[in-house]
This record gives structure tokens, sequence and C-alpha cells, in this order.
């Protein structure tokens, strides 16, 4: 009998503690130390230091290091500790001086950017206008994902020492927000054209930091670029970046200080960390924004039937997706990213007005009722499967039972993307925003964006929207066309914007005094680290 | 040899069951009929949660995220709003079904391997132990992993997962005591009177190692729970928004902090359950094979 004890204790321990707990959630919303930025360094404080990051996944792509067929905002993140851009984003996302120093635009369709002259590769040559010419070429001859985000280029041309000219076929409002991307980072051109630098194995960059050591999936270490234009003024020497996937383990490094800074995909952080003594977190806004497709190129599935998809599409509420699966940090979104400015109001949808009673008739008229589904989804995001069980609860107050798929990131890309038409009925991901409102809404144009055509028809009225939304100067004529390609998106019911994707970003207060801006366009979340300064350093 | 064999004492098939019934109640402990009785109960639960709700849905969203224990939800609520409850009966059954069907497969499995190779020894048994030593040499959770990989992750996963970690063991211990039983006085009458090879395996061998499978069974089931956690906790076992002991107790780590109750309520069932099969399984030792000395207590 000597066992009954342990039982009861364990049962004891087990209820004391249960009973015991106090609800302690408390909210830590984040507020801005300066308009549009979290956080503010001290620049009183000295340079130098080392700075320790734990981020959430690594860099992978298809052709290794290449800045230019980079496809994912993580590896624009660490890309851009090496590489510089003509153009960067302020906190507004008004475009702001990089390489650059300034530009002109004698006419709509041509922009001449005049560079600095102290900008130097970290192999001690010079940046010339050739290697701008250069990038940007052959960005452009590269055909990948990005180059189509820079619009109808007719030439690139060195019109000066220092002096670049670049003329467009047609007007591109986003032209300069496309500029503003790692991809479109200036890369050595003469070591590509001699061959002494291989650039998808070697990083070799204008930017503050040069690579030291990395391990797949493991660390990266970053050491100071000496050559540095802002060498003077560079907070961090040194950047240790540590891959840990388990939430768990950053959390407890912001708790315990090993870690400086860490990004949260969990938006919980917030509460987690909220408390924990000389540690901030902040809940950074995102141009970002989680999207589902509803497959309409089977011509065997219900969802082939724009009623039916349009159906499903009304019967999702945004908000509460928001509220329950995101902790209502993340925001209800059109096409047009709802955190930049002139994006259509979200609430304004077509789908957001049928009633529920409205729905199940629309989809008893289309015959799907009692449609069985599969949402397909990949399982190193945790937010997907939150948000697809809420959409699993109000889908089914439509008679539509939906059975979750989680995969992992490989299997979720051959399933959608290998195939045409894509073996899926409906699937959960998520877009960068990028800091112009037309911008994104490019993958939604078939002309452009082919990758989609597995799951989505190429409709020449929304390519046409798009290109109009891309090409009008900002103003109210603009955002009415934005307005009227929101509505087109929302009723063509195919790749469905949902909500925005936050992120959260918690740091040291003892160790570390970050300048985190308020939104961000493209998941740079160590955007201004050069501004960044260490407590202790010097 | 010479002379005439005693007939084999013959019993019906429903002398036998009741025979197996009544050694079985009075086989247990008290200790263990506690354990039992807990084992039962929380199957009791989980099948009144599936045929008249008991606790309510487990998917529908009811409250507020994070919820503390209250009266409303005396287990608090998950992430999403869900009662705990009725998440936590479905756990257990998904992860007690899914384990006992699994053991199921293994001891069929393990007794067919292992009676062969006992019995027949040379080659045979050589053969079957050394897939076993391959089983074996892979740790339990790379081989569970391996098989995730290989059939996606699922239910389907962490059966096949479960047998293949519980299979190599039983077949082992299962062969070692045919072995021992092959050897004796009345197998090789039966073999001498011209009793069939499948008879002698299932009449004679069988019945006698019956013990060892029924105590190496309690242990597998322990196993098997702690290998559906381990999958379901790094997510190739059941998937979301299905419910196991293993996929509450990783939802709960995330919030060990701020709401311990959806790691605390999980944990605890898995150690009972558990508890309860190791003490089951020492009382079934006990008398069943009462040279071997206790591994409990």
């Amino acid at each position: 009998m000597k066992r009954t004890p342990l039982a009861i204790g364990l049962l004891a321990t087990a209820l004391v503690l249960t009973a015991c707990t106090a609800p302690t959630t408390e909210s830590t919303a984040a507020t801005e130390e300066q308009p549009g930025y979290l956080a503010v360094a001290d620049p009183s404080l000295a340079t130098g230091g080392d700075l320790s990051v734990q981020l959430d996944y690594d860099s992978v792509e298809a052709n290794g290091l290449d800045p230019q067929t980079a496809t994912t905002a993580r590896s624009w993140t660490l890309m851009g500790l090496v590489y510089d851009t003509l153009v960067t984003v302020g906190p507004d996302f008004s475009i702001e001086p990089g390489l650059a120093t300034s530009w002109d635009t004698p006419s709509d369709t041509e922009y001449v950017f005049t560079l600095r002259d102290d900008a130097v590769f970290s192999n001690g040559r010079p940046m010339t206008a050739d290697d701008v010419v250069g990038s940007l070429q052959r960005l452009l001859d590269s055909k990948s994902d990005w180059s189509l985000q820079l619009g109808q280029v007719s030439s690139v041309q060195a019109t000066g020492g220092n002096e670049v000219t670049v003329t467009l076929a047609a007007p591109y409002t986003s032209f300069l927000g496309a500029l503003a991307n790692t991809p479109a980072a200036i890369l050595p051109m003469t070591e590509i054209a001699d061959g002494s630098v291989d650039i998808t194995t070697t990083m070799l960059g204008t930017g503050p930091y040069v690579v030291q050591d990395h391990v797949q999936d493991q660390s990266w270490t970053f050491g100071p670029n000496e050559h540095y234009y802002g060498a003077a003024t560079r907070g961090p020497e040194s950047v240790a970046v540590d891959i840990v996937t388990e939430e768990n383990t950053r959390l407890a490094a912001i708790r315990d200080g090993s870690a400086d800074y860490a990004f949260f995909n969990n938006v919980d952080a917030l509460d987690l960390l909220g408390g924990t003594e000389n540690a901030r977190v902040v809940n950074q806004q995102n141009t970002d924004f989680y999207y589902l497709i509803i497959n309409s190129q089977n011509p065997d599935s219900p969802l082939a039937d724009q009623k039916v998809r349009f159906a499903i599409n009304s019967a999702l509420d945004r908000q509460e997706i928001s509220d329950i699966a995101l902790a209502g940090q993340a925001l209800p979104t059109g096409v047009t990213p709802a955190t930049l400015p002139g994006a259509c109001p979200a609430a304004d949808l077509p789908s957001e007005k049928p009633t529920t009673d409205e729905i199940k008739q629309a989809l008893a008229d289309a015959g799907a009722e009692d449609l069985d589904l599969t949402i397909t989804l990949y399982n190193t995001e945790p937010a997907l499967a939150q948000i697809a069980q809420v959409m699993q609860q109000e889908l089914a107050a439509v008679g539509v039972n939906l059975t979750i798929e989680n995969l992992d990131i490989g299997s979720f890309v051959d399933k959608i993307y290998s195939s045409s038409p894509s073996d899926i009925d409906l699937a959960l991901s998520w877009y960068a925003g990028y800091g112009d409102a037309a911008m994104v809404s490019k993958w939604w144009n078939g002309d452009v964006s082919t990758f989609t055509a597995g799951f989505k028809a190429n409709d020449p009225a929304q390519n046409a929207l798009q290109v109009a939304a891309g090409s009008e100067p900002a103003g109210a004529e603009r955002d009415a066309t934005m307005v009227e390609l929101c509505a087109s998106v929302d009723e063509s019911s195919e790749l469905v914007p949902l909500v925005t994707r936050p992120g959260v970003i918690g740091y040291r207060t003892d160790s570390l005094s970050p300048t985190i801006n308020t939104n961000e366009g493209y998941g740079s979340v160590l955007r201004d680290i050069v501004d960044y300064r260490m407590i202790d350093a010097g | 040899m010479t002379g005439t064999v005693a007939p084999i004492p013959r019993a019906t098939a429903a002398q036998a069951a009741r025979r197996g019934l009544r050694r079985a109640a009075t086989t247990l402990d008290p200790l263990a009929t506690v354990a039992a009785c807990v084992l039962l109960a929380m199957f009791a639960a989980t099948i009144l949660a599936r045929l008249v709700g008991l606790g309510g849905s487990p998917t529908e969203i009811v409250g507020t995220r994070l919820a503390a224990p209250s009266l409303a939800f005396p287990l608090g609520t998950d992430s999403l709003g869900r009662s705990l409850v009725p998440r936590l009966l479905e756990g257990i059954g998904t992860t007690l079904l899914l384990s006992v069907i699994a053991v199921a497969i293994t001891a069929v499995l393990a007794s067919t391997a292992g009676i062969v190779a006992g019995y027949r020894g040379g080659r045979v048994n050589g053969t079957i132990m050394r897939v076993g030593d391959m089983l074996y040499a892979f740790p339990s959770i790379i081989l569970a992993i391996l098989v995730a990989a290989v059939v996606g992750p699922g239910q389907v996963a962490a059966l096949a997962s479960i047998v293949l970690v519980t299979v190599p063991l039983m077949t082992r211990l299962v062969a070692v005591s045919s072995r021992a039983v092959a050897d004796r006085d009345f197998v090789a009458a039966a073999v001498i009177s011209g009793v069939s090879t499948p008879r002698i395996l299932v009449r004679h061998i069988l019945r006698n190692v019956a013990g060892t499978i029924a105590v190496q069974g309690t242990y597998a089931l322990s196993i098997a729970i702690l290998v559906e956690g381990g999958l379901s906790f790094l997510g190739y076992g059941v998937q979301l928004p299905g419910s196991s002991l293993g996929l509450l107790i990783k939802e709960g780590t995330t919030y060990m902090v701020k709401a311990p109750w959806l790691i605390v309520a999980p944990g605890v069932v898995l150690v009972i359950a558990i508890l309860c099969i190791n003490v089951i399984g020492d009382s079934l030792r006990d008398r069943l094979e009462p040279r071997e000395t206790r591994s409990l207590v």
C-alpha cells in the first residue's frame, strides 16, 4: 500500500496548483515612444557591443544566398544586414534615401537617382553607378518574383559618375517601394562578372555587416563591415542570430537574459512576457496578412462555382478570427493591407454583407448543402492552425464541414504548387504586404503571378484593376480604384485576404536600447539595427 | 519413449473463458483493483463524453481565451476559448483507445512471432530476433518520427509507431517463455501423439505463455501512451482540432506560466493513467510470474 500516498499526493498537488492559480492575463498593449516607433534607441549610449538575437526560422532559398531571388521575409531580414538598397522606407512608408541620396522624377516614367559617393563593398571596392545599373538589370533579367514588382522598366542607364536613370514603360506608383526591399539590393557586379564572387554562396554588400559564420537552421554570426559608410554610428559591433524554433525557448531566453532580442509568432507572447523584469515586449503591426485559398480550378469541385466560394467567404468573420485566433491583435483586411495608407476598408467588402440565412440559401441554391471540405496548412506557423479552427466553427454554422490537414512546409508547397489544378479544397498561408497598397495585389494579377494558376483563374478585368491601382498616383482616384479592386478580389473569392499578421518582439531593457517601427512592411524585424545601442557598450 | 500418454484434459471454450475471468478477478491485489477502477472510470467518462456529450463539445468556442478554472469551466479554457473538460475527456479517449488498439495489434503480432520463434528455434528464431534487433536499434521516438514521416502525421502514424516500438520487446519475451514451454514434456508428448503444430502452438504454448503476454501487454500499454503523447507533442500524432493527452500537453507548454491549468490537467491524467497501468502490470506479474521480483516499489 506504499503507492497510495504517491497517487494521492500527485492528485492533491495538481488540484492545488489548478485551484490556486488566479487569472493572470494582463494587457501589455504597446505604446509608441515616438510617432511611428514603438521603441527609439537612446543616442547618448555608446556604439559597439555584441547583440544576441533569437529568431524562429532560418532563410532557406532555392538559389542559396542570392538576394535577388530571395522570396521570404526572413531572407530579406538576414540578407538586409549585409546588403543595402537604393532607397528605404520610413515609419509611415514614405520613401527615404538609401544608397541613393536623392532622386528626381522629370516625368512620371523617369527616375534619376544620385548615388552616395562613400558606399563601399565589404571587400574595399567603392560602389559605382555600373554596380547599380548591373544589379537592376540582373534583377530584371532574373524573372524572379521580385522582378515582377519592379513594373515595366524600359531602360536602366548610368547617366553620370554618381547618377543612374531608370525609365519605365508606363507610370508605376509602387516603383520606389519595390526598390526599397532586399531583392533590389545593389550587388558587386564587377566581382560577379569576373567570377571572383559566387553571389549564391557568398554575401558581399555595402551594408553594415559581413557574414562570419552560418550553420543552416542553427545560427548566423555577423561581424562589422569595416568599409560601411555609416561605421562611425553603427550600433552593435557584432550580431549573433540563433535560430530557435521552439517558441517557449525564445520566451525563456528573454526572461533569463540569454538573448537581447527575439521575435515571436504567437501574439500571446505579449501576455506571456508581460511583467518580466528588465524586459519589454511590443506588438509590431505588419502589412503582412493571412489569406485563404479557395481552389476554383478543379472542375469536379463545388468550389468551381463562384457562388459557393463567395458563400464560404461570406461565412468567415474576420474580426472574430482576429479576436479568437490572434488575441485581437490583428486587423481585418482586404487585398490592400489594412495597415497601409490608401487601403480599402475591410468592413465594406461585399462578403461582409450577407446574413447567415442568406449564405445558407446561397449554398442550397447552388446545390452545395452539407459540404465536406479539407483545409490545408503548414505546421511552422502556429497561427494558421488557430485560424483554421476558428474557421471550422464559422463554416459549421452554415453547414460546411471542414477537416484540417496540417502538413510540413515541403508537403504543403508541393500540394499547392506542383499540379494544376492544385490538389486542395482550401488552404491557408500569408503574404508580406510590402510598402505600397498596390504591391501585394500583384499576386492577384494572373498575367504576372503565374504561380497561382493552379487554384485561381486569370481574370482580365481584375488584372486591369490591379494595373490601374499600381499606376495611378496617390489620391482619391487611386483610393477608389483600390476599393474596386478589393471588391473584385472579394467577390471572386479565390484568394481571400483575412487579417493582418501581427508580430511580437521582445527585448531586454537592461542590455539593449533598440529602434522598432510601429508598422513593418517587408517583415524586416531588424530594420533599424544600425541605430540599436547596447547598454553596456563602451 | 514407450507406453501410453495420458490424454490431455480438454475444456470447452466457455469453460476456458469462465476460468480466465475468475483467474483475472482473483489475480489483482487491492491496490491494482483500485488502479483498474480508475482506468475503467476514465474509459467510462470518455465513452459518456462521446455518447451523451458529457462536459460539452470539445471543439466549440464557449468562453474567453485562457480563462482560469471556474464553476462554468472547471478546468479553465484554452487559447481558443474552448472548455478544457471536454477537450480532456476527448484526449483521454483518443490516447487510451489508440494505445489499446495498438497494444492489441502488438500482442497478436508479438505472440505469433514469439511463439513461432520459441517453438521452432534455430534459424526461424534467429531471423525473427534479428528483425526485432533492427527495430531495437532505433531509439523509440526516432522510430516513431520516421514512421510519421513516411505515412504522414495523424492517428495512423501514431498507431503504427506504437506497434513498431512495442513489438520487439514483447516478441523477445514471448519467444523466451515459449522456448521454455516447448522443452517441457507435455509438449514432447503432444508431438509424439501426432498433434498438429498449429494446435500445439495454440493449445499448449500460447496458453502457457499467456501470463507473459498479459504482463507485457500492460507495460506495452504504458509505453504506448507515452509514445502517443510524445508523437502528438512533437506534432506527428493526433492532429487539430482533435485532442489527445500529448497534444493537450503541447498546447499547455506554451501557456505554462500564465495558464498552468492547461498543462496540469492533461499531465496529471497522463501520470495517473500510466501509474495505474504499471500497478496492474506489477500485480499481474506477481501472480502469474511469482519467481520474478517486483519492479515497482
